[in-house]
């Protein structure tokens, strides 16, 4: 009896040695909300920026320390994320966890540089930054855009940007830009990537744009906050090398069924009231159709129908489009045109400018080749696509006016 | 070496117990100095003469537990009045019995009963006139409900044997006695149904119930302890209720129940996990119900073993799981405390379990003191005091209330044991140890058989049963009884086909 309990205290006394080893207290930890990376004049060597939320603004329990600001940005050269951490130990009290990072924000100077997928290596490699962190390119360097970055709203530096990226997305004009997307679209080397384009600066307004024919920093804006996400910048092998609008990116998603948007609101033109626009919602019930008739000695077929609806949420020039079965076909025509007309310029602007698209659609080719070496050979990107005849078709399949149908009749009311 | 032996042999001839004797005298004489009368005050003997044979009798009886009235009407007087040949003719009582020797006149004299002793006879006589105090039948206070009866087991065998008969009306309902205990016996009441009952586990039974070695058993609770299997396990194999419903219920599926005096309950035997963790008030509600009913339960057992727990594995080494409002909230409340956080979850689990121990063995005008010191120490004065989060306030809150919902009192036991447990070794390497653990902990489980049962029997392993495990079906789509204890008679619905 004395001996069985000897030998079980010496059993139970090495856990006591070992116990809790990567065991860690959640204060001792400085939570990055925000990363940023910028290129330096030295070659292999970059400016990180961490934005480290405060855990103790923002939160009811806590009496007192509200003077404490509710995020910490501070910046340290290194030559990757992980090790940068360490470094910045030096100034920084807790230990710096990148667990919950949501963003990580490339300044377009690095993005354009080509050395982007060098530091993209350590975040797949590390078990502490997540496949869902979004990647954002800032027009500035990516220090001052988050030294900038001062939500009116929002506290807490993370709900601002998981709410700002959240909301944002759905409405398409900034894309889904997860690191996963980025490494599955950069390895398969064949499409184009699409990052969140965003900005503190104020560029030239542009005045002429209509609801999302903006990229960020040229929304004719007033209050609200300095940052802009619009738009969105285009990777192509791990490099960028351009931009799309607002529009040309909720076109994306329209072409890309991998890609959800809940919600698209825009304006089309009237046709019988050329001063005038009206607002739609636009919706989406099924993926679009993507018919690739590949050719290997002349061009590729790329027939696209998209199948969708809108609902008339507004007739300024206070025509009757509902009731009058002409105007009703015209409108729907009208609407039909210009969708096709703006998705050609974007086809064409892919085609010629960046010689691939941003839309997926190597997905739909790759059934007619039995290995991957043909399709390897036959090369989407740089023989296939460029060359391709592409054919959209946008086809409204039902067209509703909302819960009135006529509009103020002007006549009558101004007598 | 011989006077060893013949030593033993003399000890030997002593146990003989010494038979009546014919003479009045020395019965009188003998029996008075077995229970030291003149020094053992309710000791009593009353001397008459018989008027039918004119002989002199002695009455001995202890005047505390027996009937003064009956006494009288049924031994005194007769003697004193009626005429007859024999004794028999004259006391007419419902139980009278011959005796002829000592030890069973002790015995019952000891049980309550009355023993005649007649000059010129050799056979005494013990008639019943026992009347033991008890409780009268109160309301079932520990294993509350809603719906159902209310009564509850008393503290009287006999009391107890009625209420049960009361609700079964069956021929082959067997009440078997048995006594326990080698100085003061016990009268012990195996109850079945022995056209159901599985011969084996009785049989079990009865040989447990013969293998105690002790002087006194005094009730079912110590009872419990002697015949269970694993006296160390962290269950318990035994089910004791104080509910004469659940009791027939579960002598209606072929279980076998222990009754005895002093104890207001009955031990139910072989039972599962399942017995432990189903309320009567489940049968006693709607279909559905009563399986929501266990639903919530579910949920409270799975809670109060994990909850404190989980958040010690998942703060300390996985706080990329948490949501980082949360999170954040967490960390916030955790910069002033000083203490690591398995450390505040201990403290209020330990202060918690002070609470509830006291809180049982508090003189009851002293009751309400526990709602107010309870209140300061699990509450906002403990977080203002920094000595914990309050975020542990709510944990250690969850984790106590649904520990209540755990109902019955020794499997309530068990999992506040294996909350502690669970609660270290998730504080040792997180969710893969707790889950570790946890494995360990029922594999452990499973292993325990009560009365040959598995555990977990019907589930796993599968039995013909009605499946009245987690949820229960309809009571009128049960046909089976449950397989695992094999009844003789598997069918429950006797006409259909």
């Amino acid at each position: 009896m004395r001996l069985k309990t000897i030998i079980l205290i010496i059993m139970l006394i090495p856990l006591f040695l070992v116990g809790c080893y990567d065991k860690k207290e959640l204060e001792q930890q400085a939570y990055v909300v925000a990363i940023g990376v910028d290129k330096t004049d030295e070659k292999g060597l970059y400016k990180f920026t961490f934005q480290i939320a405060n855990p103790e603004v923002g939160s009811a329990i806590v009496g007192g320390g509200s003077q404490e600001e509710p995020k910490e940005t501070v910046s340290i050269k290194g030559s990757d994320i992980l090790t940068a951490t360490n470094t910045a130990n030096s100034f920084v009290s807790r230990e710096i966890t990148l667990d919950h990072t949501k963003v990580l924000i490339a300044s377009e100077e690095l993005a354009r540089s080509g050395d982007f997928i060098r530091i993209m290596q350590s975040t797949a490699r590390t078990t502490q930054i997540r496949r869902g962190v979004q990647i954002l390119v800032s027009k500035e360097d990516a220090s001052e855009f988050l030294q900038n970055i001062n939500p009116k709203m929002e506290t807490r530096p993370h709900k601002y940007y998981q709410l700002i990226l959240d909301r944002a997305k759905e409405t398409g004009i900034i894309p889904e830009a997860e690191i996963h997307r980025f490494f599955q679209i950069t390895e398969g080397d064949a499409d184009l990537f699409l990052a969140i384009y965003a900005t503190n600066k104020k560029a030239k307004e542009k005045d002429d744009g209509y609801e999302d024919e903006y990229v960020a920093g040229q929304l004719p804006k007033e209050g609200g906050n300095n940052s802009q996400f619009m738009g969105s910048a285009v990777f192509k092998e791990g490099k960028m090398i351009g931009t799309l609008d607002g529009q040309e990116t909720r076109l994306a998603h329209v072409f890309d069924p991998t890609l959800d948007m809940d919600d698209l609101l825009s304006t089309y033109p009237d046709p019988i009231k050329e001063e005038f626009r009206i607002g739609a919602d636009y919706s989406q019930k099924s993926s679009p159709e993507i018919n690739i008739e590949y050719n290997k000695n002349k061009p590729t077929k790329i027939n696209v129908r998209v199948p969708f609806q809108i609902e008339i949420i507004a007739i300024p020039s206070l025509v009757d489009y509902s009731q009058n079965k002409d105007n009703k076909e015209l409108l729907k025509k009208t609407i039909e045109e210009s969708l096709e007309k703006k998705s050609r310029e974007l086809i064409r602007k892919t085609q010629e400018e960046y010689k691939a698209e941003p839309f997926y659609w190597s997905l739909y080719i790759r059934k007619y080749f039995k290995t991957i070496e043909e399709y390897e050979e036959a090369d989407w990107n740089k023989n296939i696509y460029p060359n391709a005849e592409i054919n959209i078709n946008f086809d409204l399949e039902r067209l509703e006016f909302g819960k009135m149908l006529n509009d103020s009749n002007l006549t009558e009311v101004r007598d | 070496m011989f006077k060893f032996l013949k030593k033993v042999q003399q000890t030997d001839s002593k146990s003989e117990p010494e038979a009546v004797h014919t003479k009045l005298d020395k019965n009188a004489q003998h029996i008075k100095q077995l229970f030291s009368y003149g020094l053992n005050k309710d000791f009593t003997f009353r001397e008459l003469t018989a008027k039918y044979s004119q002989e002199k009798i002695e009455i001995y009886y202890y005047s505390s537990i027996v009937d003064a009235n009956k006494v009288y009407d049924a031994i005194v007087r007769p003697l004193l009045e009626s005429e007859g040949k024999q004794i028999r003719d004259v006391i007419v009582a419902e139980s009278v019995k011959e005796i002829t020797d000592f030890e069973q006149a002790t015995e019952h004299i000891n049980s309550g009963k009355a023993i005649i002793f007649e000059d010129g006879n050799n056979t005494a006589y013990s008639i019943d006139v026992a009347k033991f105090e008890y409780r009268g039948i109160g309301k079932a206070e520990n294993e509350s409900t809603i719906r159902g009866p209310q009564e509850a087991f008393t503290e009287s065998l006999n009391v107890n044997v009625s209420l049960i008969r009361k609700r079964m009306h069956d021929k082959q309902l067997v009440t078997e006695g048995k006594q326990v205990g080698a100085r003061s016996k016990s009268e012990v009441n195996i109850v079945y149904v022995k056209d159901l009952v599985n011969e084996e586990i009785l049989k079990s039974v009865r040989e447990r119930l013969d293998n105690i070695e002790a002087d006194n058993v005094r009730n079912l609770e110590l009872l419990e302890q002697f015949i269970e299997e694993r006296p160390y396990s962290l269950v318990p194999t035994v089910l004791f209720t104080e509910r004469p419903g659940n009791a027939t219920s579960y002598l209606e599926d072929g279980h076998i129940i222990i009754l005895m005096n002093n104890s207001a309950g009955c031990l139910i035997v072989p039972v599962t996990f399942w017995s432990f963790f189903h309320s009567p008030e489940d049968r006693y509600l709607r279909f559905l119900f009563g399986n929501f009913s266990r639903l919530v339960r579910m949920l409270a057992f799975y809670l109060t073993t994990m909850i404190s727990a989980t958040y010690i594995a998942i703060t300390n080494f996985h706080s990329a799981m948490l949501p980082p409002d949360l999170l954040l909230a967490i960390t916030a409340s955790r910069e002033r405390v000083p203490f690591p956080l398995i450390f505040e979850i201990l403290i209020m689990e330990i202060a918690f379990e002070l609470i509830r121990e006291a809180g049982i063995r508090i003189p009851n005008p002293l009751g309400p003191t526990i709602g107010i010191v309870g209140a300061l120490i699990l509450g906002q004065a403990a977080v203002q005091a920094n000595i914990i989060s309050p975020i542990i306030v709510i944990i250690t809150a969850v984790s106590g209330l649904t520990s209540f919902a755990v109902t019955d009192v020794s499997i309530n036991y068990s999992v506040r044991i294996t909350r502690f447990i669970f609660i270290f070794s998730a504080g040792f390497l997180g969710i893969f140890s707790l889950m570790g653990a946890f494995l360990a902990w029922f594999m452990y489980v499973a292993s325990i058989k009560s009365f040959g049962v598995p555990f977990f029997a019907p589930l796993s392993p599968s039995y013909r049963s009605p499946h009245d495990t987690l949820f229960r079906k309809a009571i009128r789509n049960e046909i089976w009884r449950p397989g695992q204890i094999k009844p003789k008679d598997i069918r429950k619905k006797a006409n259909s086909k």
